[in-house]
């Protein structure tokens, strides 16, 4: 009950919280597609390939909050890495891109894999 | 340890150009027509009367007042609720008020609810008919061509699905024909159709269909529903809401934040 009383006073506004996870997904899906050229033109195969993705996945996670997130999150109080105060759920934040971003990453890995190394 | 050679395939380059790029060209430009038959053939929310906008806008006002009570203070919020259930179990708001108590239409007969059916018919229409013919356009000229080598290992499954057409035993499930890159182009455009049509396209049906089978949202106003049935139901929920106010104790709220 307490917890709803403390929403209603500072509420969380939906629009606002639907548009920033919308540009970060954005963000996602364009930087996987370049990802999976960068990955098809450096010839990699099989596991080094999906490994390049996570840590550049995850390497976009950690750049947005840097560069956005961080600075007006941390000024108003919150710890490092917490992202609460833009984004719900914190594991959605870190990881979701790896799903979002798959499936651009495999069709621009095969196509530039085979242009270059075939 | 044995290692398995790796098969090379001597490919015509020429088959970059005219079997991958038409595919990928088409199925972007597919994507691009599908999204703005889709806003053309929208059609434009049909106009209500003003009973119906009525019954409407009264509901949904009750459902505000319920959402909201925490803004108003306890003297208008019980000033609203009560007017708003008396309002509600007399069937003030209701269209017809006499064809209270009798079963809701077939929606079937209702002509309204026919274009909305008409509607989900054409969103579907122009999902499969370019599907089938862009299948049956790449079955028709391009089958039996291995085109590309997935940067991937896959199991021995996949061959039947990736060398569609391609009847060779003892080739390696990683080289692909031209219907597999069709496929890839499905699942994989929805990133480039971001990039060109923004972001709430309808380019690409595979999330279309992801949405379909998402929660339904409940049809709140939709046909078959008995409006006098909803408005009781609003009004014994408005009858137990336990009321506090966002104001109640904000000045010991406020106190504890200025103190040093």
């Amino acid at each position: 009950m307490s917890s709803e009383i403390e929403l209603q006073i500072a509420p969380i506004v939906q629009e606002s919280l639907m548009h920033n996870s919308r540009t970060f997904q954005n963000l996602q899906s364009l930087t996987a597609s370049l990802f999976g050229v960068s990955a098809g033109i450096l010839g990699l195969e099989s596991y080094s390939g999906f490994l390049f993705y996570i840590i550049f996945s995850l390497l976009t996670s950690v750049l947005f909050y840097i560069i956005r997130v961080a600075p007006t999150s941390i000024s108003s109080g919150k710890k490092p890495l917490d992202t609460s105060r833009y984004f719900l759920g914190a594991v959605d934040f870190w990881t979701g891109g790896l799903m979002n971003g798959l499936a651009g990453f495999i069709l621009t890995w095969t196509l530039f894999y085979g242009l270059v190394s075939a | 340890m044995a290692q398995v050679p790796v098969q090379t395939i001597h490919r015509d380059p020429q088959l970059f150009y005219w079997i991958l790029f038409p595919i990928t060209i088409v199925m972007v430009l597919t994507g691009i027509l599908r999204h703005y038959a889709t806003v053309l053939m929208a059609s434009a929310p049909k106009k209500l009367d003003q009973k119906t906008m009525r019954e409407q806008r009264g509901l949904v006002h009750g459902i505000n007042v319920r959402g909201n009570f925490h803004t108003l203070s306890k003297r208008s919020f019980n000033a609203r609720r009560d007017a708003l259930i008396t309002a509600y179990e007399s069937g003030a708001y209701l269209k017809d008020p006499e064809n209270q108590g009798q079963p809701p239409p077939n929606p079937l007969s209702d002509p309204g609810s026919m274009e909305g059916m008409m509607g989900m018919m054409k969103n579907q229409m122009a999902m499969i008919i370019p599907n089938t013919l862009i299948m049956s356009w790449i079955n028709a000229f391009f089958s039996g061509y291995v085109i590309m080598k997935l940067p991937f290992p896959l199991t021995i499954k996949f061959k039947s699905m990736l060398q569609a057409g391609v009847a060779t035993k003892d080739m390696d499930p990683r080289w692909m024909s031209s219907i597999s890159w069709y496929f890839l182009c499905i699942f994989g455009l929805q990133s480039v159709f971001n990039f060109i049509l923004g972001n709430d396209n309808a380019a690409n049906q595979m999330a279309q269909q992801m949405g379909q089978m998402g929660p339904q949202t409940a049809q709140m106003f939709g046909p078959g529903v008995d409006p006098n049935k909803q408005f009781l139901a609003e009004a014994e929920n408005l009858a137990v809401i336990d009321h506090y106010s966002v104001l109640d104790n904000v000045e010991d709220r406020l106190l504890k934040s200025i103190r040093v």
